[in-house]
């Protein structure tokens, strides 16, 4: 229960996107379009799910004092989850490659920049702070993946309506989506603080 | 013959004529990393709080800019193209961390307020962006100005949002209090009747507002500079 | 297109150079962090008591912190009210066996029986005896802890200092920048009575002006942590206050 408890806080009331604003980049620029956005959310969910394990695993095994190397290693934690990230990213773009092209073909450039999207990185660094265990990690890994997914389809569906409405020049497209992402944040900001295992 | 061997020479060396300057001056308006490039955004966000922070921020992230602009740049002929994007990573990684372990010597509390966001200057897509889009293709000296100037630009829009958000929402500039009740430095308003209404504008101090505050600037430069408009 | 083996021996030779690097400079910088974290949870310390020292502690420089610091007693507890010698500090995991070197995130997750915890005996500017205990809980989004001064009757605060993991700037924060929240525990009292009753912080305005303070508006949950923090931090020190009550 536990479990399910933290996807749903990290999906919803902890959201990567629109509570902590965190993988804004790309965020703002692949959400003109729903399909774009489809795609890229699903990879960054699947990057998450697999990146979360594989840090923790290096954070409590490899370089805490308990580690093989028996010193604290911590100072060299962001360059080994920044290469997890970049060779799962590496990976899952050969894997897709040979078992999917079409959608490969579809996803184009947005799968290597997954590698720089800050909610990744973020979420590694969220889940030593918190301190979670290795399902935790999963859970809370998988939640932030899915409630980033949600904040970048919602975005580009009011992105792809919004176009048909009369936005001064100066403000459409990049300023808009700067606005609607801000409003969305306020939005996030009511369920701050809500505990899922209290209801 | 002799003609282009003297232009050979003179590209070579550290000159600073008219094209290093565009490196410099590109991103401040045209090419700004933010407004335009859309690249930077998550930093740009959490740090603009107060203005001391943005300041050491943007400080940080041109150093570490310009320098791995310069050691790419210094090795683009020689990285294997199999390991193009890790090794990229690694370099700005590992200036990130010298960043790190260099603040935690020398201000301990700056450190302690800025930490996870220095580790995020890794996933700075500024960054990594600049590497791919010149340093990989250009001498080391440009890169390093090109680092410089998107540095200066990215700076430039932080230490802006920052004003604007310490100012409307705690009524201080970096630190010091310069209108509200209680204030130490200009205008204690709760002496003055004509100021005291401005109670600080607490949204000023969360994310959403920072988001709002960057798209009316964006408006701004657009209107500003109308070439810009629908470009992204 | 460079060739498999050139491809390794450019990722080997890059991965030797910034480990060594990297390596060195840790090394080197080691000594210079540990001090300064040092300092930094002196300053928080001193920071309860702010009103009884020299000059305000964000004043003072780093050496002063040292030498004001010195000149404070500092006794380690059990929650049963028995002190813990400096070889128990050593062994309990801090190398230097001193209160400071407590560290309360460590301490938090033991056992009730297991916990050690530091006291601190200072004498202000004013030249009166003054308490200082640590306390730690949690907020929003993470942990929080705090700094609680006494005078010497154990049950009026002197004054109060905060900080937190995480807490949202503006709101949850506030516990910490707010000047105008955490000099409100001035002068609170903790006990009514022979009973433990700490303080209350109360969202919407202190309704009692011994025991309860105004919460920060948008900020309940980090404040409902201020309040179980001290509640629950105070009474592991409940037996040890009696102890010295005599």
């Amino acid at each position: 229960m536990e479990l399910v408890n933290i996807f749903i806080k990290s999906a919803f009331i902890e959201n990567l996107a629109l509570a902590y604003f965190l993988g804004m980049c790309s965020y703002l620029a692949v959400s003109k379009t729903v399909k774009t956005a489809f795609g890229l959310g699903l990879a960054v969910i699947f990057v998450l799910g697999i990146t979360m394990p594989i840090n923790w695993v290096i954070e409590n095994y490899l370089l805490a004092d308990t580690g093989p190397f028996g010193t604290d290693l911590t100072f060299l934690r962001l360059i080994l989850f920044i290469a997890v990230i970049a060779s799962m990213v590496q990976l899952v773009e050969m894997v897709i490659e040979k078992v999917s092209p079409p959608l490969y073909n579809s996803l184009g450039i947005f799968l290597p920049l997954i590698t720089v999207n800050c909610a990744i990185l973020g979420g590694s660094l969220f889940m030593v702070s918190k301190e979670y265990n290795l399902s935790e990690s999963i859970a809370f890994g998988l939640g932030g993946g899915f409630g980033w997914f949600l904040a970048i389809i919602a975005i580009a569906a009011i992105r792809e309506k919004i176009i048909y409405s009369d936005v001064p020049p100066a403000l459409r497209g990049l300023g808009m989506a700067f606005i609607l992402t801000g409003l969305m944040g306020m939005a996030f900001m009511s369920l701050m603080g809500i505990d899922p295992s209290a209801i | 013959m002799a003609e282009t061997k003297v232009l050979e020479k003179k590209e070579s060396g550290l000159t600073f004529g008219k094209a290093e300057r565009k490196l410099l001056t590109d991103p401040l308006d045209s090419n700004n990393p933010i407004t335009v490039q859309v690249l930077g955004i998550c930093s740009a966000l959490a740090v603009t709080t107060l203005v001391s922070k943005a300041f050491v921020m943007a400080i940080a992230v041109m150093f570490v800019l310009a320098f791995s602009n310069l050691l790419t740049s210094f090795l683009r002929n020689s990285i294997p193209k199999q390991v193009r994007m890790i090794v990229q990573l690694v370099i700005i990684a590992a200036l990130v961390t010298v960043v790190e372990l260099t603040l935690k010597a020398v201000n301990y509390p700056i450190f302690k307020e800025l930490s996870v966001f220095i580790g995020l200057i890794i996933t700075n897509c500024i960054i990594m962006g600049r590497l791919e889009a010149y340093a990989m293709s250009n001498r080391p000296w440009r890169s390093f100005l090109d680092g410089i100037g998107n540095g200066l630009g990215y700076g430039i829009i932080l230490i802006i949002v920052a004003v604007i958000r310490e100012f409307f929402g705690k009524g201080a500039l970096g630190g010091f209090k310069i209108f509200g009740p209680g204030v130490d430095f200009l205008v204690d308003t709760s002496a003055i009747s004509w100021l005291s209404w401005y109670a600080p504008n607490n949204l000023m101090v969360l994310f959403p507002s920072a988001m709002f505050v960057i798209g009316i600037l964006i408006w701004i430069h657009r209107s500003w500079n109308p070439s810009l408009v629908d470009i992204s | 297109m460079h060739s498999t083996n050139q491809v390794i021996k450019f990722v080997l030779i890059m991965t030797a150079l910034v480990a060594v690097v990297l390596a060195g400079m840790n090394t080197f910088l080691k000594p210079t962090h540990d001090k300064n974290e040092a300092v930094y949870n002196k300053r928080a310390i001193l920071a309860a008591v702010n009103d009884y020292l020299p000059s305000p502690v964000t004043e003072l420089s780093d050496e002063q912190v040292e030498e004001i610091f010195s000149k404070i007693s500092q006794t380690v507890i059990k929650v049963d009210g028995t002190s813990v010698d400096k070889e128990g500090v050593i062994a309990a995991g801090y190398k230097e066996g001193t209160a400071s070197s407590i560290d309360m995130g460590k301490e938090r997750k033991k056992p009730e029986n297991e916990k050690i915890l530091p006291t601190y005996g200072f004498t202000g500017e004013d030249g009166k005896k003054y308490w200082i205990v640590s306390v730690r809980g949690k907020g929003l989004w993470d942990e929080i802890w705090g700094n609680i001064a006494f005078e010497d009757d154990l049950n009026t605060i002197a004054g109060v200092s905060f900080d937190h993991k995480a807490e949202t700037p503006g709101l949850g924060a506030e516990i910490k920048d707010n000047k105008d929240f955490y000099s409100q525990f001035k002068g609170k009292k903790i006990y009514d009575g022979p009973e433990l009753r700490s303080v209350y912080v109360r969202k919407g305005g202190a309704k009692d002006p011994d025991y309860e303070v105004d919460g920060i508006s948008g900020a309940t949950i980090t404040a409902d942590g201020v309040t179980e923090m001290m509640a629950r931090g105070l009474s592991y020190y409940e037996p040890y206050f009696n102890s010295l009550k005599g």
